[in-house]
Order: C-alpha cells, then structure tokens, then sequence
C-alpha cells in the first residue's frame, strides 16, 4: 500500500532536504536519481509502508557516512598528495636535526676553548720543571657550583697531585681508560661525569683524596680537556686536566633543543595543513554537465 | 577511470545483488532496488543512498556505466559493461563451486540445478 500524496510530498520534501548532507560531488551525480528513487518507492503499492521508513533511514545514515568517509579519502588520500607530504616532512625533519645539531656542536666545541689554552700552559710549565703545587694556584673551586675553569695535575697511575677544584672535598679522575689513550695520542677532549672513587686506583691511598672510594655521581657534568706531561729527561710527568663545568652550556643545548623541537612542530603542522588545503583545493570536483 | 580487471575478491552483496539486475538488460535504480531485494535478486535490502554508493564505485571500476536513456520522469538507466559481465559470471561460477561442493558435503539437499 502506498503512502498518501499528502506525506508523500511531505516525505519527499524532507528527503531532498536531507539530501545535502552527502558530499558535493556525490550529491551533484547521484541527488536526482536518489530523488527519484526514493519517489517511486513511495508510490510503489507492493512495499509495506512500515518496512520503506526504517529502511531509507538506515539506508541514509550508514550511506551518509560511507561517502563522507571516501570523499575524505579521495580528497586527503591521494598517494601523490601522500607522497609529497611525506617527502617535506622528512625534508623538515632534516632540517630540524641540522637546526639542533649544528649549534649543539659549535657550543660543545666552544666549551673546550679556555681549557685547552690552560691545559697548554699548565704542561709547559710542567715541562720546564716547575712542580704541580707551584704550578696550580690552589683556589678550592667547587666542581658541582662553580663554571671557573680549572686545572688538574695527576701522576703517572691518575692520582690527583694538585688540583683548583673539588667535589664534596675530593679531587676525582677521569676513568683509567681515558689516561690510557692520553698515553697514546697525548690529549683527549672528553665530557666527563666525575664519579668519586671511580678510578683505577681508587685502592691506592692519594695525598688529596685519602684514598677514598666512594661510587656516587654528582649529575655534573664537565667539560675537560686531558693532555700528557712529558718531562725533559724522558720521564713521564703525569696527565694535566683542564675542566669546565658544562651546566650553562647544557642549559644553552637545552635552549636550542626546544627552539629546534618548536621549529619542528612548527615545519610539520605547516606541511599538514598546506597538505590538507591543497588536498581540498584539487579535491575531485562534480562535473558541471551532471548538475 | 575505469580499471581493466576483474575483481577477484567475491563480490558484495550489494554489488553482486546490481550486477545480476542489470544481466537482465538496462534498468534505473529504483528497478535495481525491487530486483535486489526480491528472493531471486539475492534478498538485499538497497536503500538509495547504498545504492548510488555502489553504482558510483562500479561505474570507476568499469563494471557498470549509464546507458544514456531516461524516460519522462528523467530517470537514468544504467546497463553492465563487458568487464562486469565478466565479473558477474566469475562470481556465479564461484557461487556455483560453493553449492556444488555443499551438496557433495550433505549441507543441501540434492535435486534441481545449482
């Protein structure tokens, strides 16, 4: 039995109304003919009216969604406009590293430039004979507070024999493997991490640090430059190490690291939405002759 | 853009349930509709919006196209193509194999043709 003319028009109105809610594309070829379709199942006698109803609602919600989902797809989908997305978002990422890292390395390096100068002089006077406590004005710079650079002269084994800096009232050393490859090339540029008690010798009793061997980390960090004293009679005289504590530079590598991640996120959400316009801007379009 | 190969994958009910209406000959979608939904047809329930949907991506897909008729009141009636001829009669054949293979299992009952 087929609906009244009266809520057959009402019924109609209402669909071609709900109508625009599909996509333009899909809705510019196909409208009319739904249109259609749905009026002449409203005058159709053999469908039960109670059946139609439920029937074009689901219809028109499950289709609703489906064609919004491959409008999307077809518009921010494209493997072209994939591909070139993907392209600029490793380009920026690339870009971001660079922004990071360069920097990063010019201070790294930069934090070494006052230590190697004092490294240099400190063994030159070595050399010339004068001893580690002449050599080494004794200033009791605290390694954990102070940013002073500061010298370091240890004997052959790595113990402290004078020293411009402390940690909690001991002169720490480098690990025994840092000594051993100062030993082979004469200087080494390291960031080292001053564990008290951490050296080989950490048995071995030391006029500065009574042969403590306390395993602690202070989470300082410092900038150290270690070169070889070579004597002039053949002997060898020991290691001097220069050292900066790193926290201002870390702080300015924390800066650039933010400013590189901003950067980053920034480079990307461009990319994302330039993508996303210029995937709506050349979306596929209704052809007019079917309007 | 039309794709010059045969789905291999079975077909949807929706899309199986149009390509076998249009195997009769041209036809507009309200037509496809009462033919789907009829026991012959596959019994599926195409409401308009399912129905465009299909018609659409067959027709991208090279299986259906418009015939270019329409009548009075501007319906437009679609036919099947060579490709969704093709696609049709791979899928009956499937369909085919699948009776065929229940009968010999005792799933349906024997008599009549698959």
């Amino acid at each position: 039995m087929s609906f009244p003319a009266r809520s057959t028009s009402r019924f109609e109105s209402f669909y071609a109304r709900a109508l625009r809610l599909y996509p333009e594309r899909f809705r510019y070829s196909h409208a009319e003919s739904m249109r259609q379709a749905f009026r002449d199942a409203l005058r159709d006698d053999s469908l039960p009216q109670r059946q139609l109803i439920p029937l074009i609602l689901r219809d028109f919600f499950t289709s609703i969604l489906k064609e919004h989902l491959t409008m999307l797809r077809d518009t921010f989908a494209r493997p072209a406009l994939i591909f070139n997305a993907l392209i600029l978002c490793v380009l920026a990422t690339g870009l971001a590293l660079a922004l990071y890292s360069i920097p990063q390395q010019v201070l790294r390096q930069g934090a070494n430039d006052p230590q190697i100068a004092m490294a240099d002089d400190l063994v030159a006077k070595l050399e010339q004979g004068i001893t580690p406590s002449q050599a080494v004005p004794a200033a009791g710079l605290d390694m954990a507070r102070s940013l002073t650079p500061f010298v370091i002269v240890y004997d052959d084994q790595g113990r402290p024999l004078a020293s411009q800096a402390e940690l909690n009232g001991q002169t720490p050393a480098p690990p025994q493997g840092v000594f051993d490859y100062v030993r082979q090339h004469g200087e080494e540029r390291v960031s080292w991490q001053p564990i008290l008690g951490a050296t080989s010798n950490r048995d071995e009793k030391s006029p500065l640090n009574g042969g403590m061997a306390l395993q602690h980390s202070h989470g300082i960090r410092i900038a150290a430059v270690i070169q070889r004293v070579q004597l002039a009679n053949g002997n060898p005289g020991g290691f001097v190490l220069a050292g900066r504590n790193m926290r201002e530079v870390e702080d300015r590598e924390q800066q650039v690291r933010q400013m590189a991640g901003l950067t980053w996120i920034g480079m990307l959400s461009v990319i994302l939405l330039g993508s996303a316009a210029f995937g709506w801007y050349t979306r596929p379009r209704p052809v007019l002759a079917t309007i | 853009m039309a794709t010059a190969t045969v789905p291999t994958a079975p077909l949807s009910p929706a899309v199986f349930a149009i390509l076998l209406s249009l195997a009769e000959g041209e036809k507009h979608g309200y037509l496809i509709m009462k033919d789907a939904l009829s026991p012959q047809g596959g019994g599926v329930r195409l409401g308009p919006g399912t129905l465009y949907g299909s018609i659409d991506r067959m027709m991208r897909d090279g299986l259906v196209e418009e015939s270019g008729l329409s009548d009075d009141e501007r319906r437009r009636y679609y036919r099947l193509t060579q490709l969704g001829q093709t696609a049709l009669t791979t899928e009956l054949a499937r369909l085919d194999a699948a009776v065929t293979s229940a009968r010999t299992l005792g799933l349906l009952p024997h008599g009549g043709q698959s």
